[in-house]
């Protein structure tokens, strides 16, 4: 194998390993998302922002309770779910709920408690940069592969392998969750048709408060995962806002496992484009991805999903 | 409404007198200056640091006295690093509010929107931060930049090229908004016009997770040198990322900006070692008055002050002689008298000519730096050094 030879498949193997950890990010970051618009068929346009908080939330307990972000997910879980639900049942439910209002609004709604999350984050924190500066922020695992006479490097992060991982587990969970639990089938039952669900008994309304304090938990915890790879100032949220709604259409509407292939061809997408087409152009790959989906595929990649 | 009767009508005259007169009573004991800058957004620290560093010069000269007894202040607003809401502050500064003259901006992509709007309007606007080299080509009457262009940020990094390193190739990455583009263009031309192959140059969308993808490319390229044109953050993670991915080069050099920073070395760490950068200004630089603002910034505001405050600082000042010259306080006058500026501030000599396709342009020398222990020592020019620079810089790996 010539030298040149090796060097390419070393540019692809890197490529590829970057595709699929970033995509387990950006799955988690979709999935709190699509099980929003599954259940309540809104957009949620504040998701960027709810995953700035969590990043914050996550900085906080780092400098100043010495808490690993990884630890901090006890943490920011419940605080980011509380936030959710209440931000469902005391902002948007009651909008819902007003007849004169079109039911398009509520998405102007969201896109005003995204601009005082994040208007109030500026207040608060000012517009420095953080970082999470944990000692193994560039921890990097090397892999050297031995064939055809030449030496195959490829480096791993450790911080977006853990992340990765967790990320993982935590899309398992709310498979098993969703799947297996009475709250996970009323919230499936919810999603498939309210008002059939309320007639067999199920507490909608309530059933939305936990909705949204689900996804905004999720996407908090990706926030919690980002941290020690990315930094943080309150403007963060929007351009993940946009990657989450690409991954939720991609995976269609409330489609889990969907959410997460979505997240996966997202991640290659960009990684792939960036190196091999034109790195300019790296998020226009993502976006004309979801256009063909939207035209060819409206129910997602899995065909499962609502369009 | 009943007839208004003599003292109501005598009492709206006054009113309506005295609101007419105030702005001109104002402009005798104060003279205001409009600037827009990014105080939101993802440049909103630069924007706030420039605001500071606005306001502690403008503090200075008015213990002073002013200049020539009037009160020099600054009406900073929000543009949030978004070129529509700059033309829009600007075109109410002139409009409505009537300031004979601008300053500000950070973000060549503003500045020059903003520049466009001075024009056109007939008042005065001098660039203090933005380095698009378009700004001072336009052949504008009305526009003056008191910072390096972009094109000639990496003059100090040719001359070291020449003098010692003579890299034969170099891949260049940049931001792919007017700064990064203009920068690494003259870097391009310089690489292709002195035998340096180019083996790739690519721009970027700031704000980008992972970088690795792109930087594994460059590592398959093997560039002697690795030319980098971003902002703050980018700048830190290319750098993390290059180190984690082992990419290896003589030399990691920025143009300016991010890699200058003291919150570069914050958010790199050890990744910044040996890192070298365009710079235009440092605080041990021998002009007058620069190591005293970076010790009187550090010592109001508990930070270390960019070039970028530099060149507000030096702003004020340029503001503050301008008016003590100007015949009047209208925007030709104002125009005039900065255009016959001479004169020397913390950040440098300060006087606007016409060469090669510029006008109104300040000319300076540009500085490189390097990263050595953590302080950002200027390497080359060796008269202005304060440190022998370390060249060529050793695999990652190999490093303690």
């Amino acid at each position: 194998m010539t030298p040149h030879t090796a060097g390419q498949i070393e540019l692809l193997g890197q490529v590829l390993i970057s595709g699929v950890l970033l995509g387990g990010l950006y799955a988690l970051i979709g999935l709190g998302m699509s099980l929003i618009m599954g259940v309540m068929k809104i957009i949620n346009l504040a998701h960027g922002e709810l995953m700035m908080v969590g990043m914050y939330v996550t900085f906080w307990a780092f400098t100043l309770g010495k808490i690993d972000p990884y630890v901090s997910l006890l943490i920011v879980i419940p605080v980011l779910f509380v936030l959710g639900a209440m931000l469902q049942k005391w902002l948007i439910a009651p909008v819902m709920e007003a007849e004169s209002i079109l039911p398009e609004n509520q998405v102007l709604l969201t896109v005003g408690i995204g601009l005082v999350l994040s208007n109030l984050a500026l207040l608060a924190f000012s517009a420095d940069y953080r970082s999470v500066p944990v000692s193994y922020a560039s921890k990097t695992i090397y892999w050297d592969v031995k064939t055809g006479g030449q030496t195959i490097s490829l480096s791993f992060s450790f911080a977006m392998l853990v992340a990765f991982g967790i990320a993982l587990v935590l899309g398992a969970v709310l498979f098993l969750f969703l799947g297996y639990t009475d709250l996970g089938r009323m919230i499936r039952a919810t999603s498939q048709d309210a008002r059939a669900a309320s007639l067999m008994g199920v507490n909608t309304k309530r059933i939305t408060y936990i909705t949204f304090g689900l996804g905004s938990a999720l996407v908090g915890a990706a926030g919690a995962l980002l941290a020690p790879v990315y930094y943080l100032f309150p403007q963060i949220g929007g351009p993940f806002t946009l990657k989450a709604f690409i991954i939720t259409v991609l995976g269609g509407m409330g489609n889990i496992p969907g959410a997460v292939l979505g997240g996966g061809v997202l991640g290659l997408a960009e990684s792939l484009g960036s190196v091999y087409i034109s790195l300019g152009y790296k998020d226009a790959f993502g976006f004309i991805i979801f256009v063909l989906v939207l035209i060819f595929l409206p129910k997602g990649l899995l065909g499962k999903g609502r369009a | 409404m009943t007839k208004p009767r003599p003292m109501q009508l005598a009492t709206l005259a006054l009113l309506a007198a005295g609101l007419a007169a105030s702005p001109l009573l104002a402009q005798g004991k104060t003279f205001t200056v409009g600037v827009p800058l990014p105080l939101t957004g993802e440049h909103a620290k630069f924007g706030e640091m420039k605001k500071q560093a606005y306001q502690m010069a403008a503090d200075e000269i008015n213990a002073k006295g002013g200049a020539k007894g009037t009160k020099l202040v600054f009406d900073i607003q929000d543009s949030g690093g978004k070129p529509d809401t700059a033309m829009a502050i600007v075109e109410k500064f002139i409009t409505i509010n009537k300031y004979p003259i601008v300053v500000g901006e950070y973000t060549s992509q503003c500045s020059f929107a903003v520049a466009g709007v001075a024009e056109k309007y007939k008042v005065p606007y001098l660039v203090d931060t933005g380095a698009t080299d378009k700004i001072t080509q336009q052949g504008w009457k009305y526009v003056f930049r008191l910072n390096s262009p972009a094109g000639l940020y990496a003059k100090g990094v040719f001359s070291f090229f020449e003098e010692v390193a003579k890299p034969k190739s170099v891949a260049i990455l940049y931001e792919n908004t007017d700064f990064g583009t203009s920068t690494s263009k003259s870097m391009k031309d310089y690489a292709e016009s002195h035998g340096m192959e180019v083996v790739l140059s690519e721009g970027y969308q700031s704000g980008a997770v992972d970088f690795k993808p792109i930087l594994q490319k460059v590592k398959s390229l093997r560039p002697d040198i690795v030319y980098m044109v971003s902002y703050l953050m980018d700048a830190s993670l290319l750098m993390r990322q290059s180190k984690e991915l082992d990419l290896n080069a003589q030399a990691f050099i920025g143009g300016a900006a991010g890699h200058t920073l003291p919150e570069f070395l914050e958010n790199a760490g050890d990744a910044t070692e040996l890192c070298m950068a365009a710079t235009l200004w440092t605080p041990q630089v021998k002009y007058p008055g620069a190591g005293a603002f970076d010790a009187n910034f550090k010592k109001q505001f508990k930070k270390a002050p960019s070039y970028h405050a530099a060149e507000a600082y030096a702003t004020a000042f340029v503001l503050a002689d301008v008016l003590s010259r100007a015949k009047s306080t209208s925007p030709d006058d104002l125009r005039d008298a900065l255009a016959a500026t001479d004169m020397m501030t913390a950040f440098g000599p300060v006087k606007f000519q016409a060469w090669d396709k510029f006008t109104n342009q300040n000319r300076m020398e540009t500085l490189v730096g390097q990263w050595q222990k953590g302080k950002f020592e200027t390497v080359w020019p060796k008269t202005l050094a304060s440190a022998p620079y370390l060249y060529p810089a050793p695999r990652w790996r190999d490093r303690k």
